[in-house]
């Protein structure tokens, strides 16, 4: 269950966003079923060697965004369907997130069109393996 | 009383603490002050001699502070040492029990002492971690006794937990198996957890505060990943001038704590950065491939400790 995370503790970006960002790389690919049952707190930590408190936190983030959904006594489950949010909301998401990727293609010393190249193949990849089709 | 702490309160309060040692001009431990809150991972880092020993001697009420002192639970530690400790879990550097004593029979000398002594959970600790709990203390490997102590540590249902570089020394799966323990600790109790650690990939992972001390001062006190988030190791080619003495007045925005130059140009690591005061500087005239990368937590320990940590051998 935790091979998908690849959590990397000394990287820039802190545990609890990367397991954030993973989980929503998993449910964006289909990996990670609608409906299926998420890891328990506990022992995602475990398996990661992380402080619980980090898994928590990324998990809470993803409930909030309806990514998650948390049931009562039965524990976290990936939402049945994926989350419908408001075009501002999403617009100032996507704006933050491009950013982010913007930054770190600048950073690293990217040319523009390499970093554009990745972002149109990253997209290619998550909607293939969605449809099922040849990885 | 017992003091009932709000979620965020300190559990432990370093105040004003000054350790000096006879007549040495240099005390031991320079006004150090810190705090540790409730439900926090504290890593206290420093290289061997910085002070860390003296201070968690400090902190268990096994010495008296020259000036200023130890808080836990609000309550001073020096004056109320046996009824605060039994509150505390401690897993030494070098654990040490009668060496013909099984872990069955610590655990049962213990059970008088602690109120809340809870043996079973000692039994299911040892039977996980494979640590035979009818073996003489003193047949145990190195690894065995670790697990051991933190068994034994945790016995107490204790709302603070001091480790003292428990896994120094310790193989693979030993370490693995105390760090799951502590993780399912830290999820079922949320207990608050100061440590001293030679590891910084597994405090890394585990910590969200780092102090760290060094010639007696607390040079850093801050949340891990605040200062993730500030420090970076930027390389790029200085074209602007031909003189080396001058390389690096252009990083004047990023605090930078270490610079060095190379053949190919300029490496440093800096303390202030920000995405924006990059773009700034990626831009500036002569400054050409500029990159920035993370550190992990021992790069920046290394920059600003000075030296290597030894964690490269002893953790290896």
């Amino acid at each position: 269950m935790s091979r998908g995370f690849g959590i990397d503790p000394s990287d820039a970006v802190p545990l609890w966003k990367q397991i954030e960002e993973n989980v929503r790389r998993l449910v964006a690919s289909g990996a990670l079923k609608p409906a299926s049952a998420m890891p328990s707190v506990r022992d995602l930590a475990r398996d990661l060697s992380i402080n619980p408190a980090t898994v928590a936190k990324g998990y809470q983030r993803l409930v909030e965004a309806g990514v998650l959904v948390v049931k009562r006594g039965e524990g976290t489950f990936v939402a049945e369907k994926p989350p419908s949010v408001p075009r501002a909301e999403r617009e100032k998401e996507l704006e933050g997130g491009a950013m982010r990727y913007a930054s770190l293609a600048v950073t690293i010393g990217a040319a523009p069109n390499e970093a554009i190249e990745r972002v149109r193949h990253a997209l290619g990849d998550l909607l293939r393996k969605k449809i099922g089709g040849p990885a | 009383m017992s003091a009932t702490l709000s979620t965020g309160a300190a559990i432990v309060s370093i105040r004003s603490l000054v350790v000096r040692y006879g007549g040495d001009a240099k005390p031991i431990l320079e006004e150090i002050s810190f705090s540790v809150p409730k439900g926090s991972v504290y890593a206290l880092l420093g290289r061997n001699g910085a002070g860390k020993s003296s201070l968690v001697r400090c902190l268990l009420g096994q010495q008296k502070p020259t000036a200023g002192g130890c808080f836990l639970f609000g309550e001073d530690v020096w004056k109320r040492r046996a009824r605060l400790m039994a509150k505390v879990g401690v897993v030494p550097e070098d654990p040490d029990a009668p060496p013909s004593m099984t872990a069955r029979q610590l655990s049962a000398f213990c059970a008088r002492i602690y109120p809340t002594w809870d043996a079973p959970a000692v039994e299911a600790r040892l039977a996980r971690f494979g640590v035979p709990a009818g073996t003489p203390y003193g047949s145990l490997s190195k690894g065995q006794r670790a697990l051991v102590a933190l068994a034994l540590a945790l016995a107490s249902s204790p709302e603070l937990l001091v480790l003292d570089d428990p896994t120094l020394g310790l193989d693979a799966v030993a370490r693995r198996a105390f760090f799951e323990e502590l993780v399912g600790e830290l999820a079922d109790r949320g207990t608050t957890v100061l440590l001293t650690s030679h590891d910084l990939t597994g405090v890394e992972s585990m910590a969200t505060h780092v102090g760290m001390l060094k010639g007696g001062r607390l040079i850093l006190d801050e949340d891990l990943e605040a200062l993730k988030s500030r420090f970076r190791r930027l390389r790029y080619a200085n074209e602007a001038t031909e003189d080396p003495t001058r390389y690096g007045q252009e990083l004047s925005d990023f605090d930078a704590v270490k610079v060095k130059v190379r053949g190919w140009g300029v490496e440093a690591v800096v303390s202030n950065y920000g995405d924006e005061t990059f773009t700034k500087f990626a831009a500036l005239e002569g400054v050409v491939d500029a990159e920035a990368s993370a550190l992990s937590l021992e790069e920046i320990f290394v920059a600003i400790a000075g030296e290597a940590s030894p964690a490269v051998k002893g953790n290896a």
